[in-house]
């Protein structure tokens, strides 16, 4: 590091002017030099380096440049983590003051609006046990009642109450656990027996509340990078369930197999183009659909199942009990094993008039829900004197199918006094006893809910992504509310306790039509159920008629 | 998936995000502490590196007739090999899967360590042991040029995923949208 300065110390051919800097910088390298050897491994540094060195200066310059990123990368600064940069909004002392200061506290209870209030004030209350005939607490007449599930008039069965009162002194009221937690009763085995028995799959599960079976047998089978092929018209349970299985969806129209199979031909091509790993398929519908209670017709869909290998989760919360010759629901009534149905689920709150659901399949089926079914694991399970009323209602059921086809007779006379009425749209299938109204558009705009003609709907090819169908219905919902809300106080006042469908507005995918919700019992008698027809009829020509 | 790069004709090399910010994907990864991502913190992940080398290069020395060159050599290459199928291949989660409900199906351990903070202490320590390990081996050893320049690069290739700019995002070569490989590992 020694410069060359000749004796008298000026440096050859330089000027005057650069010789003291020139001076000054070789003195601090030197002394810089001596204070470097005077640490102590200083030395080991320098052989180190020296022999790394190895005559070539390019792999010098390399290693020096990996060296410098090293020391750069250690002297760098942590990073914020992903989630936190996106949402991290960062305020000064001030603008926090600010916003503390404006804040006002929302109160605990929102006040109601008028509509809440008006809908409050107009619910009935009902004294004593609910039934085919209960007692109005505010004028104390009795009404028929068509608002509340019961179609094969199990509800106040004096038998299923004794064995329902047994179990109560037996068990107590209270489960007390989940049911892989100490929950479970021998009653609910037997439960599950006997729900196994009379569809005739191998076992069956219960989940202690019925919304809760949809939306935890979805996700149970249903994974991120599954394909869900689900009708448009299914019940908010299911969405809620598609929704939470993060599985890819595509939508078919409502209750339109040939718009199913267009889909399920259009996935396999997809899927063919991407050349994505084959996984799991599903095909999810409702056996009579909550929201309209139109039905579906299950031989063509079976055919469209196995043809396309997709696996099919049929929810027959509406048919099951109420449908077929003894009950058992779309299989029965179609003539269908139950076996072709990969996952069924039921509601015994709508079907039994006990409480919860199940899902009935193979035994494989049935066992992965015992961990993977989340509302399995991690809800109580149902009481014993409930599952005991379900166990009995199941023995009821098979044991007089006359109940059922008294059902059937007064599901008839209603629709033949409600078909006629031209004020009125009813899109329910003629058997289901689950009977839907929507008020009629204008004529405007027509009969909107005929099915669009072929060549109508080949012009506007509904996209498969979206939850709205090609051509969406208008409808104005709250006049159309306002409207039904009218004819149910008026059949009230006449005798007939019906009700409107309560919907949570803007929860829902896609906004489905008011519409007033008749559910037919097999606990009235014929000449009831035509009294009634006559009421909601009068009733509707009453307010609808006015309309006009 | 947005992928830059023009769209009408196969580009040779585009950049594709991978990942995302959604929703239901922060809900899925907040849902349980990540335990396949966690460990590289912990001290023990850190010792091993070392010691795993040194075991490496005793159990290589010992064959007859092992060169320096060719054994450090071979050290260096299986270390950055098994390092990057560990940190840059592999995506997904091979505990509790099923918890992250397929969150984390598309990120690489690189991208899952720390939730995506870059220049984390882990991510200090597994960027300069590479970079020490090959310092070493220049010095111990007297490569020829192919020999320097096969490490070199075995390196640079290690070292490139692990640049901040490419956190969550893939190479691919001869890409076409709505084209998957079919494996679910990056194709870079």
């Amino acid at each position: 590091m020694a410069t060359a300065v000749n004796s008298t110390g000026v440096l050859p051919d330089t000027t005057p002017a650069l010789e003291p800097i020139l001076h000054y910088v070789s003195a601090s390298l030197s002394y810089v030099y001596h204070s470097f050897l005077s640490i102590p491994g200083s030395s080991i540094v320098i052989r180190y380096v020296r022999s790394s060195y190895q005559n070539d200066p390019f792999r010098t310059v390399l290693e020096v440049i990996l060296l410098l990123f090293a020391l750069r990368t250690i002297f760098q600064s942590r990073t914020r983590a992903d989630r936190s940069t996106k949402n991290y909004v960062q305020l000064s002392e001030s603008e926090i003051d600010e916003l503390v200061d404006d804040w006002i506290p929302e109160p605990l209870v929102t006040p109601l609006t008028p509509a809440e209030q008006a809908q409050l004030n107009a619910l009935p209350i009902i004294s004593g046990a609910a039934g085919p005939k209960p007692k109005l607490a505010s004028t104390g007449k009795t009404v028929l009642n068509l608002a509340s599930y019961n179609f094969a008039g199990l509800a106040n069965n004096e038998h299923i109450k004794e064995q329902a009162v047994g179990a109560l002194r037996k068990y107590g009221v209270g489960s007390c656990g989940p049911p892989g937690f100490y929950g479970t009763i021998d009653v609910h085995m037997q439960l599950e027996q006997d729900l196994a028995n009379f569809l005739g799959t191998e076992s069956a599960i219960i989940y202690s509340q019925a919304f809760s079976t949809a939306s935890s047998v979805i996700p149970a089978f249903c994974k991120r990078g599954d394909i869900i092929v689900a009708d448009r018209g299914v019940s908010f349970a299911i969405q809620k369930g598609i929704q939470i299985s993060r599985s890819i969806v595509r939508w078919y129209d409502h209750n339109d197999l040939d718009s199913l199979e267009e889909v399920l031909i259009g996935v396999e091509k997809e899927m063919k183009k991407k050349r994505a790993p084959l996984t799991r398929r599903f095909i999810v519908t409702e056996g009579i659909f909550e929201n309209d209670g139109q039905m579906v017709d299950l031989p063509k869909l079976i055919e469209l199942k196995e043809k396309f290998k997709y696996r099919l989760l049929l929810d027959e919360s509406i048919s099951f009990g109420s449908v077929g010759r003894t009950g058992r629901g779309l299989t029965e009534l179609y003539n269908v094993p139950a076996t072709h149905i990969d996952m069924l689920l039921g509601s015994m709150a709508t079907g039994l008039n006990a409480a919860g659901g199940f899902c009935a399949g193979s035994r494989v089926v049935t066992e992965h829900q015992r961990i993977n079914g989340t509302s399995f694991v991690y809800s109580a399970s149902m009481p014993a004197l409930l599952a005991v009323g379900a166990s009995e209602a199941i023995g009821v059921l098979r044991d007089n199918p006359g109940c059922l086809r008294e059902l059937v007779e007064n599901v008839r006379v209603v629709r033949g006094v409600l078909d006629r009425l031209e004020c009125i749209e009813v899109p329910s299938h003629p058997a289901s006893p689950l009977i839907h109204i929507y008020v009629r558009s204008g004529p405007s705009q027509g009969s909107t809910l005929e099915v669009p003609t072929l060549a109508a709907r080949k012009g506007g090819k509904s996209k498969t992504t979206s939850l709205e169908p090609a051509e969406p219905v208008t409808f104005d919902i709250e006049t159309e509310e306002r409207l039904l809300q009218d004819v149910v106080d008026e059949a009230l006042a006449q005798g007939v306790l019906i009700s409107r469908v309560k919907r949570l507005r803007g929860q829902e995918a896609s906004e489905p039509r008011p519409s007033i919700k008749l559910a037919v019992s097999a606990g009235l008698t014929r000449k009831e159920v035509e009294k009634a027809a006559g009421i909601i009829r009068a009733a509707l020509l009453k307010v609808l008629g006015r309309r006009r | 998936h947005h992928v830059k790069g023009r769209q009408r004709s196969a580009s040779i090399v585009t950049v594709e995000p991978v990942g995302g910010d959604s929703l239901e994907e922060v809900l899925d990864q907040n849902a349980y502490k990540n335990i396949n991502s966690e460990w590289v913190n912990y001290k023990g992940a850190w010792v091993i590196h070392p010691v795993l080398i040194i075991i490496g290069k005793i159990m290589v020395d010992v064959i007859p007739g092992m060169h320096q060159d060719a054994s450090w050599t071979i050290v260096n290459l299986s270390y950055l090999l098994i390092s990057y199928i560990m940190f840059h291949w592999v995506t997904g989660i091979p505990f509790d899967p099923d918890s992250h409900g397929g969150a984390y199906d598309d990120l690489t351990l690189w991208e899952q360590i720390d939730e995506g903070a870059q220049y984390t202490p882990s991510k200090k320590w597994l960027i300069c042991t590479p970079i020490a390990l090959f310092l070493i081996s220049t010095h111990y050893t007297h490569y020829n040029p192919w020999l320097f320049a096969i490490n070199f690069t075995a390196l640079l290739v290690v070292l490139f995923p692990k640049l901040p700019q490419l956190h969550r995002q893939r190479i691919r070569f001869l890409y076409r949208p709505g084209y998957t490989s079919g494996a679910a590992t990056p194709a870079t």
